[in-house]
């Protein structure tokens, strides 16, 4: 390479000083030679040849001068003189930097939220010291939640560790008492955006309450957090926490709920029953280990004092704590794993033989991140995915800004044949032009990768801001760090170097070359065939990739939309879910329990609007699923039918509901047939017994296999005896394979355990406050939390999943879509710019306006076909890949298939139209006057 | 302003050195009195710009250099065209055919 050359002669510039003197001295001598050859005396030979020579020095200093100044002056020659033609057509400029700008700011804002979510450290100070500890055993999924005893088998034990914490695992809500005013929190949520769309679910309860973050006493000092204002429980032992039950309060809630009141501190206030002394104010936004900000944070020795009946504490096998650790000075993550290690082995051997904690384990110790696990770990491939189709999607809107300021490029460059010829032709080479050129490509990508990132930066940040307000505070506020650090700029800038590849490298070879052919030739009017080629390949490119992502985006509207019409296979409105929530003690034995349901579900029967009651588990939820064989025998894992779905439902569970029962009879009116009766969906028949009637038929089940908890009901063991067939439901798993189900009697023992479903004429809403004050009436402590089954299906992933896709898919596709027809709108003005000539021979030989239209809508008809057909084929591919979450939609869902290449072809047409007007208003005359 | 000859000269100049060198390799006192010789003396390099010149072709990789002894014993850099330089030329000697066919048609034409 030249430059290299040049490097070296910079570098070796003694040498180089010496080599040229020894050169000049040589010629000169030869040249005084010569003249002595020709009769000239001696003496005056040399002088001539010095004279002729002109002055050594001036040589000398441009020979490195050629040296010194090429390189790099050529360099800064570029940029100045790019940024000057840039300013001269600062329409083109501004057009390729929008459109550049949506491309870049598109894939920012996808890389600064990925980074947000799934990149985010802990909130504690040195955060890169911090890390997670968890287990992956040989097979089956990674274990991140530990037992309280082991918990402190790890804190004790690890010197890797300066300090190791614990967080139990969910935030929970516990109803908060002593603190006035109950007002019931879910009505203001309803105000909201969030409540609005029906996302949420806006039922009532009886209670207030907050959200609680239940963690190690150790957790604020090993995070590195001192509270705002009192203490943190650091410092106090178990007995002292025992004796004095204390616990802290977020910012956050303090200002939202309290308003900021000073004299909160040191208050008490009951939490599930329990009182707590507020001691220490966490600073404002601090998450630690979790993404949301809860009200209050509980020490984990107390756990116990707020549940009674929770005896996991003890329990080594019971798991619900993640570890986190910090990693003492000079200690790496590899050494840490190892003790890690060495000690979970140690522990292993503590274990119940038959649990799953003996089974041998690999410590993972990986970098500190609220998420549980890494997310490589298997658990994860749908969120992998959606992030893989995310980022495709907005690379896809990249490409097409770079073909859409190519063609522009390309377009623009034609008309600049001139210039390009002439510099040629003074002495530059064509790696010179096409270096030129591509430092104006670079220097637009620049300008553009600067606005870009301005631009998603503050779209990020109010996205932030705005999502903080729109989930309801009950949630927990979540924080979202989105300010652009080192790796962003990294991202944009080295985004903004390739997209400056992508759309100058073709149009500056292309018009080098062609510059270079045309030297000197004068018309400037009709481009080479083959860059008229590249630029029907641009915009074909651009029409295919939007409209492939504008279809996409259409289909996912579409399954939302039509996730929202499904039938469900029952009469959904007007069904009200109750949900109960004994307090706990001991007082609260299963026989009281059963009595206050009965006393509630009598009441709540009375109510006006009541039709129906009964208790049962939503059809929404996915039941436990069982074992099957029909021969008599209890099935095992080798012998067994199928697996099915089971649930226990009350005797009038399908009047309420309003499921038709198809053959047979349900168990209101059932006759005492020999075995305990069931009754089977359509779909469950479809699997036992194909084609023939199951009524009297029996069966056996077995759960072995299946996961359940201690508590559940099992329906292992009796002979099962078919009564009747209802008609299926659907709604709670994406693929229907939830329909299959056994539906079986419930015990009367049971009652309590079990949420109670009421059909009601009147609007649902009215009835909450009603039931609130039913059960408060019976028992004050008893808490219940009502719900419209509508909202509740809304929120299962069979609606969401296709929401947020479409919500994430429509604006990509409508940016592709703006920008191809940008792209097309520009191409055409160009077009018309450069044919105005012949536009005006053609009109003075009698073509009419409507001929110079069609002419003008011909260049850009082909690559526009040729890109909705490419286009269609790339949406086909899309569909398949989207196959998840378009839930019973066909690949080929005709209305997005037709109706959007439809628009699309509207949409260029227009876009062909308006700048062809131009060319049909030329005037003949000026046409040809003009060059 | 018009053309001066030596103006002339020197965006030729890289022609000249290039097809000079086609027959093999030259020093740079060789390749003047090359240019002016076959000319018949009616082109004479300016030495000040020729050396420069050639400084430039080595960087472009036109040419390359390696000191050598001359016919006189003497030690002198050599220059040889490299295959870049051989393309240089051909597409130079195009330009430079081109440029002086279509003057030619300019001053042959008469008006009829």
């Amino acid at each position: 390479m030249a430059w290299y050359s040049r490097m070296r002669a910079l570098l070796g510039r003694e040498k180089l000083a010496r080599e040229v003197d020894e050169e000049l001295e040589f010629h000169l001598a030869m040249r005084e030679q010569c003249n002595v050859e020709q009769g000239v005396p001696p003496k005056e030979a040399h002088r001539e040849a010095r004279v002729r020579f002109g002055n050594p020095n001036v040589w000398r200093e441009r020979v490195s001068e050629i040296d010194l100044m090429t390189f790099p002056q050529t360099v800064w020659q570029d940029l100045r003189y790019g940024a000057r033609m840039l300013r001269r057509n600062i329409g083109f400029t501004l057009v390729a930097v929008l459109a550049l700008a949506l491309g870049i700011g598109v894939n920012t804002v996808a890389f600064t939220a990925y980074k947000a979510f799934f990149s985010r450290p802990l909130d504690a100070r040195d955060a890169k010291r911090m890390v997670n500890i968890a287990l992956l055993p040989r097979s089956g999924p990674a274990e991140a939640f530990f037992s309280y005893p082991d918990y402190l088998a790890y804190r004790d034990q690890l010197h890797s560790m300066s300090g190791v914490i614990a967080q139990a695992t969910d935030i929970e809500s516990l109803p908060i008492s002593g603190v006035g005013d109950t007002a019931s929190q879910r009505d203001a949520a309803t105000g909201t955006i969030i409540g609005r769309l029906g996302l949420l679910p806006s039922g009532a309860s009886n209670k207030e309450f907050a959200e609680t973050m239940i963690v190690s006493e150790n957790y604020f000092s090993v995070l590195g957090v001192a509270p705002l204002r009192g203490r943190s429980f650091d410092a106090m032992t178990p007995s002292e926490l025992a004796a004095a039950p204390s616990v802290l309060i977020s910012e956050n809630y303090w200002r939202r709920r309290f308003g900021g009141d000073p004299a909160l501190l040191g208050k008490t206030i009951g939490l599930n029953g329990v009182a707590f002394t507020i001691i220490g104010i966490t600073p404002r936004n601090f998450t630690g280990t979790t993404v949301g900000v809860p009200d209050f944070w509980v020490p984990l020795t107390l756990k116990p004092l707020l549940h009674a009946d929770d005896h996991s504490q003890r329990d080594r096998e019971a798991p619900y704590c993640r570890v986190f650790g910090r990693l003492a000075p000079g200690v790496t993550i590899d050494q840490a794993q190892a003790e890690v290690n060495l000690l979970a082995d140690r522990l292993r051997a503590l274990h119940d033989p038959h649990s799953d904690w003996a089974k041998p384990e690999t410590a993972l110790v990986w970098p500190g991140s609220p998420f549980p696990l890494p997310l490589d770990q298997g658990q994860f491939a749908p969120v992998r995915y959606a992030v893989l189709l995310i980022m495709l999607a907005v690379g896809m809107v990249l490409v097409i800004a770079c073909a859409n300021v190519a063609s522009l490029q390309l377009a623009r460059a034609t008309s600049r044949q001139r210039e390009l010829s002439m510099r040629l032709s003074l002495g530059a080479s064509r790696m010179r032009i096409v270096r030129q050129l591509l430092t104006e490509s670079a220097l637009l990508g620049l300008l553009a990768g600067a606005v870009g990132l301005l631009s998603s930066w503050l779209l990020t940040k109010g996205t932030a801001v705005m999502a903080a307000k729109i989930f309801p505070t009950e949630y927990g506020t979540v924080i979202f760090r989105v300010t652009p650090d080192l790796a962003t700029f990294a991202y944009v800038f080295g985004l903004s170097m390739i997209a400056s590849l992508l759309f100058g490298l073709a149009p500056a070879l292309e018009s080098s070359r062609s510059a270079f052919a045309t030297a000197l030739k004068g018309n400037q009017g009709t481009p080479s065939g083959r860059s008229r080629r590249l630029r029907d390949l641009f915009i074909a490119g651009q029409v295919a990739v939007s409209l492939a992502l504008m279809i996409a985006g259409g289909m996912l509207i579409h399954s939302s939309l039509h996730a929202l019409k499904v039938d469900t296979g029952y009469e959904i409105k007007h069904l009200v879910n109750l949900n109960l929530s004994f307090p706990e003690g001991p007082q609260y034995t299963a026989e009281r329990k059963g009595a206050m349901v009965r006393q509630l579900r009598s009441r709540v029967a009375a109510l006006p609007g009541v039709t129906a009651i009964t208790s049962a588990f939503a059809p929404v939820l996915s039941g436990r699923s069982a074992d099957v064989s029909l021969n008599g025998e209890l099935p095992s894992a080798q012998k067994s039918r199928a697996a099915l779905s089971f649930t226990y439902v009350g005797k009038n569970y399908f009047a309420t509901v309003g499921i038709p029962i198809l053959s047979g009879h349900s168990f209101q009116a059932q006759s005492d047939g020999s075995g305990a009766p069931v009754v089977l969906s359509e779909a469950a028949v479809q699997q036992l017994w194909p084609g023939r009637s199951p009524i009297g038929r029996s069966l056996r089940l077995n759960t072995d296999r299946q996961f359940h908890s201690k508590t559940d009901l099992l329906p292992d063991g009796p002979v099962y005896q078919v009564i009747g067939v209802a008609r299926d439901t659907h709604g709670a798993s994406l693929d229907g394979s939830d329909s299959a189900i056994i539906y079986m009697t419930m015990p009367e023992g049971r009652l309590q355990d079990y949420p109670i479903l009421i059909r009601t004429q009147s609007d649902p809403k009215q009835l909450f406050a009603a039931i609130n004050q039913v059960a408060e009436s019976i028992d004050p402590a008893l808490i219940v939390s009502s719900f419209a089954m509508e909202e509740l299906l809304h929120q299962s992933a069979i609606f969401f999943l296709p929401s947020f896709a479409a919500a994430v898919a429509t604006p990509v596709g409508l940016i592709g879509l703006l920008l191809a027809s940008m792209g097309i709108y520009g191409t055409v003005s160009y077009i018309v710019l450069l044919r105005t000539r012949e536009v005006g021979i053609r009109m003075a030989l009698g073509a009419k306006k409507r001929d110079v239209l069609a002419l003008m809508l011909r260049e850009v008809a082909r690559p526009v076909l040729a890109g909705l057909l490419v286009g269609l084929i790339l949406a086909v591919g899309c569909s398949y890949l989207l196959r998840g979450v378009l839930n019973g939609l066909s690949p080929v869902d005709s209305v997005s298939f037709a109706g959007i290449p439809l628009l699309f072809l509207a949409i260029a047409l227009v876009a062909s139209w308006l700048p062809s007007r131009r060319a049909m208003r030329v005037d003949p005359v000026v046409a040809l006057r003009c060059e | 302003m018009t053309k001066t000859k030596s103006d002339t000269l020197q965006g030729t100049l890289v022609l000249l050195v290039l097809k000079s060198l086609e027959r093999g390799p030259m020093h740079g006192w060789g390749i003047t009195l090359h240019i002016q010789r076959i000319s018949g003396e009616v082109l004479r390099v300016e030495e000040g710009s020729l050396y420069p010149a050639l400084h430039r072709m080595e960087q472009e990789r036109w040419i390359s250099s390696a000191w050598g002894v001359s016919e006189n014993n003497r030690r002198a850099r050599f220059y040889r065209l490299t295959a870049l330089g051989r393309k240089q030329l051909n597409a130079e000697r195009e330009n430079w055919r081109k440029i002086t066919s279509a003057v030619a048609l300019v001053l042959d034409f008469e008006e009829a």
